[in-house]
């Protein structure tokens, strides 16, 4: 009764705070702040209690089943926690702006959407709930109107495709298994051969990866999350990536199971492998793209695309700590993505431009959004004592054990990649000189810091301690199958060495003291504005000092000969055949009476000489 | 348990700090002898440690002073990860995947410091630095990888045992990965033909043209122990280091010929360095990883 | 040299690692630059005394006038003093910076460069030979040990005169004073 609780209350409370909105603009506020936080609450209420309610509908002869296990609320808390926190922080971002009703309501709506993808027990209603995420997620895409509906329309062209195969895919399971349950299936799964378990993979790796960004069909991504409005990049980077990666799991570890999934394939190639190998091609290509742009939040796209990569290379290998690895970097994923999306706004609602080339200097004038991109920033890449390092670590350890070089080495280098992006973003919006227009503005409202600073905290805490949700995902590794690990709070151990945030954690703390103390053996030290630089002499101009634009120059200069987008390319000349295809045929439509006549007689005169030639014969 | 935190912890980070201290100076002694003049005495970084903290630094914010300890700690505690001639502080926690994430703090720590300085001889300066750094990455990574599936462990005590008596990492199918290694050190240590980052002709020294007193001392120490990690990372992978003479001399040995380098060479420039890096040792470390397979 | 002498290294270190590691900056005033090279490279070697050019007033602890001082180039040395970190001192070299030199009547040049930023000491010569560039460098060490080099306390203390001096002769300067003078209109 709970799950169809909370499905109800989310629509219905998206419903209503649409109407709320056409009362007044703070009752509309309070209703959407207060819907997300219930749904929060009852989310964490239902936890450990797995269980599944049927219904049925007579007249139809279908079921409808809802189930919670450890995968599901793995999710479900990612999306509640992340719509709540975004909805906060929309709440003094997106003043001001036209349609907000709808934009509250959307944002509701989605994350129930998703919550319904995860509590769906039968294929039906799991792909019902997946084409209202779609559209629903495009409709708030193209929000902003401009180049955001173009961005739009690819991506839900692009989504169509993917559901029609996995549309497909169902049918045929419909067909073979005679019911859509997924336990039902998952259980029968022995009847079919291989063959046709292969050919069903295939079909929902299209649907899937369209939505999880996976490398061929990645192209929608940077152009939708560049050009969506800012709070809700964050949530399309943080858990609407994530629900291919739910799906990818569903079929492969859930339905499929593991012992089937991992044997797939001939004898040199295993399907499995090809995954990963596809998603050590999303680490590295476009964690270098990421480096060459010029648009904060591009730059934040294509890097989204990267770390899935990551996720897809963890799970796909099939060992436990590999799992363990994969799903533990998209929890922290969605935390420190969303963080990162969320202080790029904050800083494109107090400058109004997203342009790295022309920001600079505002270390001074905005600390929290520092701190915010500093943490994120240092999660993203894998600093030691944030939660990006535990499950990079985790699955550097597992690509070791399972001796795959190679991948190893595309994951240490994607590490790289990260580095440099991740110092762009930091140098070229915070650090150095601070242009003269710009020396105003003032510091962020409270409903923006305060996102902040939770996200923040999360981060550095599930970096420190990170036994708290690796225990939980230990246990869902056990149900899907995976062996079982020995976690405590601070750290994992395997059989070939073990991973102990206590020892690093101290060491660093110990260290920082030390150098402190050193530090002040020397005098006191001077203050001095940010203009008085060396500049041999001479007096520097303030707004003409800071290299930002092409940064790593001599680096493009080399890589940028491999780095064309060519799937994009390749996409949009499909596109431009099909048009000037329709284009060719569009001119026998030409509304001249006379052509029509002519077609109608020629077609008669055709059959006519067809059947007589033929009896002819 | 006290004579851990003495012994393991105190005795690596101290000789750490002593040797590069010592190796800088002999670096600058041996450079003059090659230029037929004198040089300094082999204690001056020493003399010119207490001058930097004698003298009053300029700060331009918070970051600033902040980067700068991110820097030392990052590096103190991949010293601690690094055994010190039988010595290891933190021998269980990870091995050698913790080293290749702890290797990036310092010019992390570097780069957001110096990034603060708002001055654009700074930001070039860290700009080249992180290239070039990823120019000896490369190279570096598959090195790491070919060591730890031939001896299949990542732990370093491991490693340097399985290379008693002379069954050094440099004589066994390794060889390739080794000599790659040994192409790629210049680069690593700041060394020419390498030196691009810190170029004091060109961009006043990049990435610490704004450091004062203090904070110029701090740095000194940095250097110092920048130079001893990737000396005893050297030594220890690839040349089994033994108790404390062998591996001191095995440092000095491996350090001079660096430095007969560094007084030849001519300085690259940033894009040449890194088409020579991603060329030559990328490919000799490629090779290196497919002689183990063949091994294996 | 006392460099060897432990005793005197326990007593005062501050006084004794100011002495014996001096950074130049390496800024090219004049005609004197000529005489620079030399002092460095292998023929009269001065790194063996410690003495090294560095590449940012922000390393420096010698700042070395060498040669005649036009206006446009005392803009320059004023700013790099105000750089560097203290303690610090300033020699002159040649001729010009004391009394104006060769160029007593020129239109372009100074005459007192100590008006203008504190002088530690002055070395005579159009331009001194390498020679005479060690041995100023061991009379500085000497007024170091006395206590007597304290150009840059003089500079802290009377800045109200030498902005005054700056000022007179640069017009209004672009840049904020190093020190406040006490002065309401800066």
């Amino acid at each position: 009764m709970t799950l169809q609780l909370i499905l109800l209350i989310g629509f219905g409370g998206a419903v209503l705070t649409y109407f709320a909105g056409k009362i007044s603009s703070k009752l509309r506020e309070i209703f959407a702040v207060m819907i997300s936080l219930i749904l929060v609450g009852m989310i964490i209420s239902i936890y450990g209690k797995y269980s599944q309610e049927i219904l049925t509908l007579g007249f139809l002869d279908f079921r409808i089943i809802f189930t919670l296990n450890r995968l599901s609320w793995l999710f479900a808390i990612i999306v509640s926690s992340l719509t709540f926190v975004t909805i906060v922080f929309s709440l003094s971002y997106m003043k001001g702006k036209e349609n907000l009703n709808f934009y509250y309501m959307m944002m509701i709506f989605i994350s129930v959407s998703m919550l319904g993808i995860v509590f769906s027990g039968t294929l039906l209603l799991f792909y019902i709930f997946w084409e209202i995420m779609s559209w629903s997620t495009f409709l708030l895409i193209s929000y902003n109107k401009g180049k955001a509906l173009s961005a739009g329309l690819k991506y839900v062209i692009m989504s169509i495709i993917g559901s029609t195969a996995m549309l497909i895919a169902i049918v045929s399971i419909y067909i073979k298994f005679g019911t859509l349950d997924i336990s039902a299936i998952s259980q029968n799964i022995n009847i079919v051969s291989f063959n046709y378990i292969t050919y069903i993979l295939a079909l929902f790796f299209i649907g899937f990866g369209v939505k999880a960004a996976v490398v061929p069909l990645h192209t929608w991504l940077p152009d939708a999350h560049s050009e969506a409005p800012s709070p809700f990049s964050a949530i399309l980077s943080g858990i609407l990536i994530k629900m291919g990666i739910y799906g990818f799991i569903l079929i492969m570890y859930i339905i499929i199971g593991i012992k089937i999934s991992l044997v797939l394939g001939t004898e040199w190639i295993k399907f499995h492998y090809v995954l990963a190998w596809l998603g050590a091609i999303s680490i590295l290509i476009p964690s270098f793209i990421a480096i060459l742009q010029n648009d904060a939040k591009r730059l934040l796209a294509w890097s989204s695309i990267g770390q899935i990569g990551y996720i897809i290379v963890g799970i796909s290998i099939g060992t436990g700590l590999g799992f363990i690895g994969g799903t533990f970097h998209l929890f922290n994923h969605a935390i420190f993505k969303a963080l990162l999306f969320l202080c790029i706004a904050s800083v494109e609602y107090q400058t109004r431009t997203r342009n790295l080339n022309q920001l600079g200097g505002l270390i001074k004038k905005m600390p929290i959004t520092f701190t915010g991109v500093l943490i994120g920033g240092f999660g993203l890449i894998g600093i030691p004592l944030t939660n990006g390092f535990v499950s990079k670590w985790l699955i550097y350890k597992s690509l070791f054990d399972s001796n795959q070089y190679f991948l190893l080495f595309f994951s240490l280098i994607g590490t790289w990649a990260a580095i440099f992006y991740g110092y762009k973003i930091i140098h070229n919006i915070f650090l150095g000189q601070l242009p003269e227009k710009y020396k105003d503005i003032k510091k962020e409202p409270l409903s923006m810091k305060i996102p902040i600073i939770i996200l923040s905290f999360t981060v550095l805490l599930f970096g420190i301690f990170p036994g708290l949700i690796l225990k939980y995902i230990n246990n869902l590794g056990v149900s899907i199958g995976f062996q079982k690990f020995n976690v405590s709070i601070m750290g994992i151990s395997t059989e070939t060495g073990m991973l102990n945030m206590l020892n690093i954690a101290f060491a660093l703390f110990i260290a920082i003291i030390l150098v402190y103390l050193i530090f002040k053996i020397g005098k006191k030290k001077v203050k001095i504005n940010q203009y008085d630089n060396y500049g041999a002499g001479s007096y520097i101009p303030v707004d003409k000092y800071h290299y930002t634009t092409k940064y790593y120059d001599p680096l493009y200069r080399v890589i940028r000969p491999f780095l064309t987008d060519y799937f994009d390319k390749f996409y949009s000349w499909i596109a431009n055949c099909v048009k000037s295809i329709s284009d060719t045929i569009r001119k026998i439509y030409c509304g001249d009476l006379n052509y029509y006549v002519i077609y109608i007689l020629g077609f008669l005169a055709t059959i006519i000489v067809l059947k007589i030639g033929s009896k002819l014969w | 348990m006290v004579r851990i935190i003495l012994l393991d912890v105190i005795v690596p980070v101290l000789s750490a700090f002593i040797i590069g201290l010592l190796f800088l100076g002999i670096f600058r002694k041996v450079v003059a002898r090659i230029h037929w003049r004198y040089g300094p005495p082999v204690l001056q970084p020493f003399i010119d440690l207490i001058k930097f903290f004698g003298q009053k630094g300029f700060s331009h914010g918070f970051i600033f002073d902040t980067g700068i300890f991110l820097s030392i700690a990052g590096s103190i505690v991949t010293i601690l990860f690094i055994p010190f001639a039988g010595l290891c502080a933190l021998k269980g926690s990870g091995g050698l995947l913790v080293l290749l994430y702890l290797l990036i703090i310092a010019p992390l720590g570097m780069a957001l410091s110096a990034g603060e300085s708002a001055n654009p001889n700074a930001s070039i300066g860290i700009s080249r630095k992180l290239i070039l750094s990823i120019g000896y990455e490369v190279p570096f990574v598959l090195i790491i990888l070919s060591l730890m599936f031939y001896y299949k462990t990542i732990s370093f005590v491991e490693i340097i045992d399985a290379q008693k008596n002379f069954h050094w990492a440099l004589f066994s199918p390794l060889f390739l990965s080794g000599i790659s290694y040994f192409l790629i050190l210049p680069a690593m240590l700041g060394l020419r033909p390498f030196d691009v980052a810190s170029a004091p002709q060109e961009i006043s020294s990049g990435g610490i043209v704004e450091y004062g007193g203090q904070y110029l001392a701090l740095f000194h120490i940095e250097h110092a122990l920048h130079l001893y990690i990737y000396l005893s990372l050297f030594v220890n992978l690839f040349l089994g280091g033994g108790n404390i003479f062998v591996f001191l001399i095995k440092m000095f040995v491996v350090f001079i010929i660096g430095i007969f380098i560094h007084s030849v060479f001519p300085r690259l420039r940033i894009d040449q360095a890194i088409k020579y890096l991603w060329r030559y040792p990328t490919l000799l470390a490629l090779l290196g990883i497919i002689l183990i397979l063949i091994f294996k | 040299m006392d460099r060897n002498k432990i005793s005197k290294w326990l007593k005062e270190p501050g006084k004794m690692s100011q002495k014996y590691s001096l950074s130049v900056v390496y800024f090219c005033t004049g005609c004197g630059i000529i005489e620079i090279p030399p002092v460095i490279t292998a023929r009269w070697d001065a790194e063996r005394f410690g003495v090294i050019p560095v590449a940012s007033a922000r390393h420096a602890n010698l700042f070395m006038v060498t040669g005649y001082v036009s206006l446009k180039t005392l803009k320059a040395i004023i700013r790099t003093y105000e750089q560097m970190p203290e303690p610090k001192y300033v020699v002159g070299f040649g001729s010009c910076p004391i009394n104006g030199g060769m160029y007593w009547d020129s239109y372009n040049t100074i005459k007192h460069l100590d008006k203008y930023i504190p002088v530690d000491g002055w070395i005579a010569g159009c331009m001194p030979r390498p020679e005479a560039i060690i041995i100023g460098v061991t009379h500085l060490w000497t007024l170091i040990d006395k206590g007597m080099a304290k150009g840059y306390v003089k500079y802290r203390k009377k800045y109200k005169y030498f902005r005054q001096n700056q000022e007179k002769l640069l017009g209004k300067l672009p840049w904020q004073p190093a020190f406040s003078t006490g002065d309401n209109n800066e």
